[in-house]
């Protein structure tokens, strides 16, 4: 459902993506790890067509549609869905009404009607409950003065709401305590199914015991310097990173 | 005596005789107008060399030719109105249109009138205050208003009363290039309280200079609302003054989307111990608008307080002016006074200037001020879209979310809601609700 071909980007004159191939099928998990500023959130924020992170060479595809001519509200539309690794305070807008507005932009390009505001009421009650998030959050401003780990359940409750497709999280696990990352866990999984594709990116091999992915990619210098099974995920916790920074730019496979 | 000549050749000085040979009003009145027609003439038509008129260029006013107002039918429709019952004046072109304005009964003793009207039967109270107050000494069109006004609203609430129903009063304009001098004059004496929207709406293109006078008695409550609607041609340059007596309150809130040039001069004297003000603005200002705030308040007396907090939305190549002062005379120890101003800018081309300034004579004091221009958050605004949110959407929401606090202030319900419903279209919204 996900095709990156190639993919070169630069960030401010930069090249911080140095051609990076990656296939994701509907149903599958795939994790991404890597050092810091190895080009993680470069990625996601490509993916997510963010504003600065410049396409010079390759292609994404999502469901066979070309994913770098949809401006990002269009992307989201579409049904796919980025949990940002540092979420945005948004002073004076409810998070409730935030919320609606992000349902009705979709239902609109869909070419459905608003949503209903019972129907609506019951699915935030449903979600929140997945999340185990307090009710005084919908009526607070998006994000603001939340806890670092208060932002990231939120993140976890738009994606629950929004229902995507395809859901990029970035980080959505560090500065979680045990509790939290689990719920965070449980949030996703419960988003599992046969026709949705994540990509989970995290530093820790802990949260992949909850979510537990299809596939583990090691993303160093911008390139995919590896990929494997979930046991990838413990080796690295293991070894750390050393093996692949030994030739800046040009990882090498681990043995 | 070879000063005075260039006088005779001024149109004003031939508009003020002719003006004054029709009026059929208390000599004491006509001795005001004299007077300040005479501080006209001293001050003149401000410069651009003046600090204080830098940032307003009058030269697209100057160079019309300004006509005496003429009274004018209107329709009822076309004014704005307010959800509740309310006290209801309204005013064309400077002259009271009692048509529109139906009669709700008052307290006993409470005046809400027109000048012509109330001049027969409380002719002193009126001119006993009229143009007394301190403040906007050096504003000619202050001077202008006194020498010039035809008519104008009255409002006197007796000591301990209370007038629950908001005052509504409309000033509205119907261009053709007409000066207007609507005259307001609200004396609440002490521990009186009232409401009052002041409201400046109008067509086509001329001057309005309205001037409020707002005298609060002890522990006197006023809750003022001003609302400068008037169209993208015309010309508004307003003054207020307060004076605030022992622990009264005043809440002013001052709302403005209208006029190529819209213009308020606002000073504050708090005059008592324990007096205090809010002075809350929200100027909305796109094409070639200029939104322009000038404020004084003057602390006289100890523990006083004072909030001004005036924000700005600019689109287009529009322009704000916020210049606002917080006089601290020595006497007047404990005070607590803020001043934040805040412009956001919504295009490249628009512009804000700030400037705030302290004069602080007492030492101890709490005093502090803020200001601030900046563009709409790129993050926030990504992090909308990325969420399916339509860039002009998102782009109105952070927006309203800017702006929305200023109203949020203001505690009378209908108008808060109206304000709310202008501003969502203003930003091309259908509607902002929930928020
Ligand atoms: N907006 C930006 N402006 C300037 N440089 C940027 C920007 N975004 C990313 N970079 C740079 O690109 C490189 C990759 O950053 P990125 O955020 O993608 O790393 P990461 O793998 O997500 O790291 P971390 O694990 O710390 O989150 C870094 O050197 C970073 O400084
Ligand atoms: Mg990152």
């Amino acid at each position: 459902m996900l095709e990156i071909r190639n993919l070169h980007a630069t960030v401010e004159g930069r090249e911080i993506l140095n051609g990076i191939d990656l296939i994701i099928r509907p149903g599958e998990t795939h994790a991404i790890m890597g050092p810091n500023g190895s080009g993680k959130s470069t990625l996601a924020n490509v993916i997510a067509g963010r504003e600065g992170y410049v396409v010079t060479e390759g292609d994404i595809f999502f469901d066979g549609k070309n994913l770098l001519e949809m401006d990002p509200e269009t992307r989201a539309c579409e049904g796919l869905f980025l949990a940002f690794q540092y979420p945005v305070e948004i002073p004076g807008v409810a998070n409730l009404y935030f919320l609606k507005a992000a349902v009705n932009a979709v239902r609109k390009y869909r070419g459905e009607p608003s949503v209903d505001a019972m129907d609506f009421w019951d699915l935030i009650h449903e979600r929140m409950e997945l999340v185990k998030m307090d009710e005084s959050m919908l009526k607070r401003s998006v994000n603001e003065g939340f806890s670092g780990g208060e932002k990231k359940r939120n993140e976890v409750f738009q994606m629950a709401v929004l229902q995507p497709r395809f859901a990029v999280m970035d980080e959505t696990d560090s500065g979680l305590d045990i509790d939290a990352l689990r719920v965070v866990a449980d949030g996703v999984n419960a988003l599992r199914s046969p026709e949705r594709g994540f990509l989970v990116i995290t530093h820790y091999q802990r949260l992949l015991d909850y979510i537990v992915p299809d596939y583990v990619h090691v993303l160093v210098n911008g390139r995919i310097a590896r990929s494997g099974g979930k046991e990838l995920a413990v080796e690295l916790e293991q070894q750390g990173y050393a093996l692949y920074n030994e030739e800046p730019g040009r990882a090498r496979r681990a043995a | 005596m070879t000063a005075i000549a260039p006088l005779f050749s001024d149109p004003y000085y031939q508009a003020f005789a002719a003006f004054m040979t029709e009026r059929r009003e208390p000599d004491a009145i006509a001795r005001l107008r004299r007077a300040a027609f005479a501080r006209f003439e001293t001050l003149g038509w401000p410069t651009r060399r003046q600090e204080a008129w830098r940032f307003t260029d009058l030269a697209a006013l100057q160079a019309l030719a300004l006509q005496r107002p003429s009274n004018a039918l209107i329709d009822a429709i076309t004014l704005p109105a307010l959800e509740t019952t309310t006290h209801r004046r309204v005013f064309v072109n400077g002259y009271f249109a009692p048509s529109l304005s139906p009669m709700q009964p008052l307290p006993d003793r409470a005046i809400v009138s027109n000048f012509s009207q109330a001049l027969l039967s409380h002719s002193d109270r009126i001119s006993s205050v009229l143009d007394s107050l301190p403040g906007l000494q050096s504003h000619p069109f202050a001077a202008l208003n006194t020498a010039f006004w035809e008519d104008g609203a009255f409002v006197y609430v007796p000591q301990g009363t209370v007038i629950k129903e908001p005052i509504h009063l409309v000033f509205y304009t119907t261009g053709g290039d007409m000066a207007v001098y609507p005259r307001l004059l609200l004396a609440l004496e002490d521990g009186a309280q009232a409401t009052v929207v002041v409201e400046y709406q109008g067509q086509g293109r001329s001057l309005n200079a309205p001037l409020a006078e707002l005298q609060l008695g002890s522990s006197a409550v006023l809750h003022y609302h001003q609302v400068q609607e008037e169209s993208l041609q015309a010309f508004h340059l307003g003054g207020i003054r307060v004076h605030q007596s022992r622990a009264s309150q005043a809440h002013l809130h001052l709302f403005s989307s209208g006029g190529q040039l819209g213009r308020t001069d606002l000073e504050v004297l708090l005059d008592g111990e324990h007096a205090g003000c809010l002075l809350n603005g929200l100027t909305l200002g796109q094409e070639n608008q200029t939104g322009d705030c000038h404020l004084r308040v003057e602390h006289t007396q100890p523990h006083g307080t004072s909030e001004q907090v005036f924000k700005s939305v600019l689109d287009g190549a529009a322009r704000a002016v916020f210049d606002g002062m917080i006089h601290v005379r020595p006497h007047a120890q404990k005070t607590d006074a803020r001043q934040t101003s805040r412009n956001l800018l919504l295009s490249r081309q628009a512009k804000a200037h700030s400037n705030p300034r302290l004069e602080i004579l007492a030492d101890d004091v709490k005093c502090g001020h803020g200001s601030s221009t900046g563009f709409l958050d790129p993050d926030a605004e990504f992090y909308l879209r990325a969420r399916g949110i339509p860039v002009i959407q998102a782009r109105a929401l952070l927006v309203h979310a800017f702006a929305n606090d200023s109203l949020n202030r203001i505690i009378l319900a209908p108008l808060r809601e109206r304000l709310a419903r202008l501003l969502a279209v203003w930003l091309g919204l259908d509607s902002i609700e929930g928020n």
